[in-house]
């Protein structure tokens, strides 16, 4: 009978119009190129929230992660009371981000991963130590539930910090699970398996239920001039998209610093330093986009410490970051919870932000010290005895304020303030005629502040910013963060590989069985090893390093060896 | 010249060929044993026909039971839905008809509406005979046609077809306002911390 014919399960092969594939591609290989996971995280009466899916199924979350995405995927309260309240605040939906640390021992991002992350600019890299997630909560009065209320959430979890692509994905995403359970939930995770890999410089289309976003990857090789950002190559979209996202990871900053706005120069200061910082609002959607917003204040330069968009009593790292014994960690952290204004009164720099509709009360724009702070009523404002080390550009509040004018304008400080370290670091480089085949490659010369500073006299941020003050003092307070830490660390990286290609060239054209002829034996062993741990270097950074030189100095190897007696051949050999 | 961009939907019973017809039309390939589908599948083409470009976005939905609460997502906003059954099934014949009357219930008002008996090789097992289906698809106006997507036949003239019976009016106009949002106009939470302006260029 025809009627009963049954299609076999077999595992499909993609068309060549999938994408960029190897043959060996498995199923959930791509979609993990974007996420870890998707979980839908409910209400129950009995353990209160838990986890009711992850998808796909095979992923595992230990113990402590599940909890803390468990926790962090609901409003926070300290007690049954205020959980009513902050219900209240949150009716309908309501969606929000946070970041929670990996356990330890998980195995680092697979080579995907990597060569992924190798080519985006640092300050969207995946992060081997952090998840981020991306929250849609909705809450609705259902008298069928004891409790009164249909409470859940819908979580995606990603390495990387996407958060105006994967914000988009869940406000798309969730409001179709809410209306059509777990089959969409799956529908969704194979659209995503379909998509191409997060290539730097590419736009990539992303269907997704019925419609297609598209968006351009960000490149390290974008080239951020003063002032304007001029992508490598122009969008020539494959498809007219119905969804074009103008940005993977940008936020509004505008939205998120608006009721704090006179205070946003010095936002970037305490930023760019790395000082502890707190942001209370009454929903998470709020403290989430003002941390995200003012981790991107200093773009291009990567915030190096943690931060946490949306922070609760339950996180593993309660203790850790609210603890009085010490001075307050270098973080970043967005609170709803009433209970943080005592915890955290000891916090040198407290940003309180008031509802963002609501009018903002006179006097708001006052400093406030940060003891007057007691609880969560208190004005909208920011609590700190700060005193900014740059005179506040007036100028620019004064202007009408836009989004895209405030990041242009910080886009432009923070590089004015690169632009001195960047020429510092490049004269700290040795010379070309110093790389020679027959010696270790020359080393960049250590950072040496004292020096720098100096430079900073003559040619400092005052010759591409009009901002007058002690722009001194701010470096020597940015020299002690942790993000002058990554951004140096990253610098020397960069220029130490360069080195090594250079130096890896220059044995490729030199001559070596000419210069072998009048040699010891142990030169030439040395010169041997030189060559090894060229090849191994070229293995470990196949991306900056010609397939050309490593066939030339395999060659170079081989004849050099040969030349050699041969019981030391086979020495070598072994 | 400009391209015209078509949103088009596969409906219909699983098993009936619905990616097979997709794959020959985008790959012009058959693989006798497809795993069924989740969810949907996307994949695009482009093809000219009267000298007018054309590019498919073509949405191939699963045709298992527990996916067709998801349907409405993929034909909405589409310009063309194919409903595909198999010539050999009559009980898939008649699940097109509960296609056609809910896409004439939810979708928009001008999409066009094709139907597509697959497996029109099978002649020795046929249970839908071509009259009768040709006359039910002029009786709701739609476009007809047997297709066989391990023989290669009629499949990139279903597509054809469709690109000649998009409404006219629409040709000219700039892509921009027929197709194009730039900006995702979906009503939204009350989170303010997606999307954003993007950097001065």
């Amino acid at each position: 009978m025809a009627g009963t014919k049954e299609e076999p399960v077999f595992h499909r092969e993609k068309s060549p119009d999938d994408g960029p594939q190897s043959p060996t591609m498995l199923p959930w290989d791509r979609f993990s190129n974007w996420l870890y996971c998707a979980c839908v995280v409910t209400f129950d009466l009995e353990l209160g929230q838990a986890m009711e899916l992850i998808y796909p199924s095979h992923v595992k979350l230990t113990d402590a992660e599940k909890a803390n995405i468990c926790y962090l995927s609901f409003p926070d309260s300290n007690s049954d009371l205020d959980f009513a309240a902050s219900i209240l605040g949150c009716m309908g939906d309501t969606q929000f981000n946070f970041r929670i640390r990996q356990s330890p021992g998980r195995k680092p991002g697979n080579k995907s991963f990597i060569s992924i992350n190798k080519e985006l600019p640092v300050s969207i890299q995946g992060d081997n130590a952090h998840y981020c997630g991306f929250v849609y909560f909705r809450q609705t009065k259902d008298k069928s539930i004891r409790r009164g209320y249909f409470q859940k959430s819908v979580v995606l979890i990603s390495r990387f910090p996407f958060v105006a692509l994967f914000s988009e994905l869940i406000s798309i995403l969730a409001p179709e699970y809410f209306d059509n359970g777990e089959p969409s939930l799956e529908a969704a995770c194979h659209d995503i398996d379909q998509w191409p890999a997060p290539c730097s410089g590419e736009t990539v289309n992303l269907p997704i239920f019925g419609t297609v976003l598209q968006v351009r990857i960000p490149s390290r090789s974008d080239k951020v001039l003063l002032g304007q950002v001029t992508n490598k190559s122009p969008v020539v979209p494959m498809i007219p998209a119905h969804v074009i996202l103008p940005s993977l990871c940008e936020v509004d900053i505008f939205s998120g610093f608006q009721s704090i706005l006179p205070h946003i120069q010095m936002m970037w200061e305490l930023v760019l330093t790395g000082e502890p910082l707190v942001a209370m609002a009454a929903s998470p959607s709020v403290t989430s986009s003002t941390v995200q917003a003012l981790i991107s204040l200093i773009s291009p330069l990567k915030y190096c410490s943690d931060y946490r968009p949306y922070f609760t009593i339950h996180d593993s790292e309660f203790k850790e970051y609210t603890t009085k014994t010490q001075a307050p960690p270098s973080v970043i952290l967005g609170v709803t919870n009433p209970f943080f204004a005592k915890t955290l009164q000891h916090w040198p720099h407290i940003i309180r932000i008031g509802e963002m509709m609501t009018q903002t009360p006179k006097g708001f724009n006052k400093l406030k010290k940060a003891s007057s702070l007691k609880t969560l009523d208190s004005k909208p404002g920011v609590y700190t005895r700060y005193k900014p080390f740059l005179n506040k550009d007036k100028a620019i509040l004064k202007r009408l304020i836009k989004n895209a004018i405030l990041r242009r304008y910080f886009l432009e400080i923070t590089q004015s303030f690169i632009i001195p370290l960047e020429r510092y670091m490049a004269s700290l480089m040795p010379l070309q005629r110093n790389i020679s085949p027959h010696k270790s490659p020359p080393v960049l010369r250590p950072f040496d502040i004292e020096e720098f500073l100096k430079t900073v006299e003559h040619s400092g941020p005052q010759l591409t910013s009009g901002i007058k003050g002690d722009w001194q003092g701010l470096y020597q307070r940015f020299f002690r963060s942790s993000n002058f830490e990554g951004w140096y660390k990253f610098r020397q990286h960069e220029v130490n590989q360069k080195l090594q290609v250079l130096h890896l060239e220059a044995i490729c054209e030199a001559n070596l069985l000419d210069w072998i002829q009048d040699k010891q034996e142990v030169e030439i062993v040395d010169l041997i090893l030189r060559i090894r741990e060229k090849l191994t270097f070229a293995t470990n950074n196949n991306l900056v390093v010609n397939m050309e030189n490593v066939n030339k100095l395999q060659k170079h190897l081989q004849g050099i060896i040969s030349s050699l007696p041969e019981d030391l051949q086979s020495v070598l050999k072994s | 010249m400009s391209i015209r961009e078509v949103k088009v939907c596969l409906l219909g019973e699983s098993g009936v060929g619905k990616s097979s017809i997709v794959m020959r039309f985008v790959t012009d390939s058959f693989k006798p044993a497809l795993e069924s589908t989740i969810g949907a599948s996307f994949m695009s083409k482009k093809i000219a026909v009267d000298d007018q470009h054309y590019a498919f976005q073509i949405w191939d939905t699963a045709g298992q039971e527990k996916y067709r609460s998801l349907a409405p997502m993929y034909y909405r906003g589409a310009a063309a839905a194919i409903v595909v059954y198999d010539v050999s099934r009559d009980s898939t014949f008649k699940t097109v008809k509960d296609w056609i009357n809910e896409l004439k219930k939810n979708a928009s008002h001008n999409i066009i509406l094709a139907i597509a008996g697959n497996k029109c090789d099978l002649e020795d097992l046929r249970e839908v005979s071509k009259r009768d289906a040709e006359e039910y698809a002029s009786l709701i106006n739609a476009i007809f046609i047997e297709t066989s997507a391990l023989n290669a036949v009629n499949v990139p003239e279903l597509f054809m077809k469709i690109a000649r019976s998009l409404p006219k009016e629409d040709m000219y106009s700039p892509r921009a306002t027929s197709t194009l949002n730039l900006r995702h106009t979906q009503s939204k939470p009350k989170s303010g911390c997606c999307g954003g302006q993007s950097s001065p260029s």
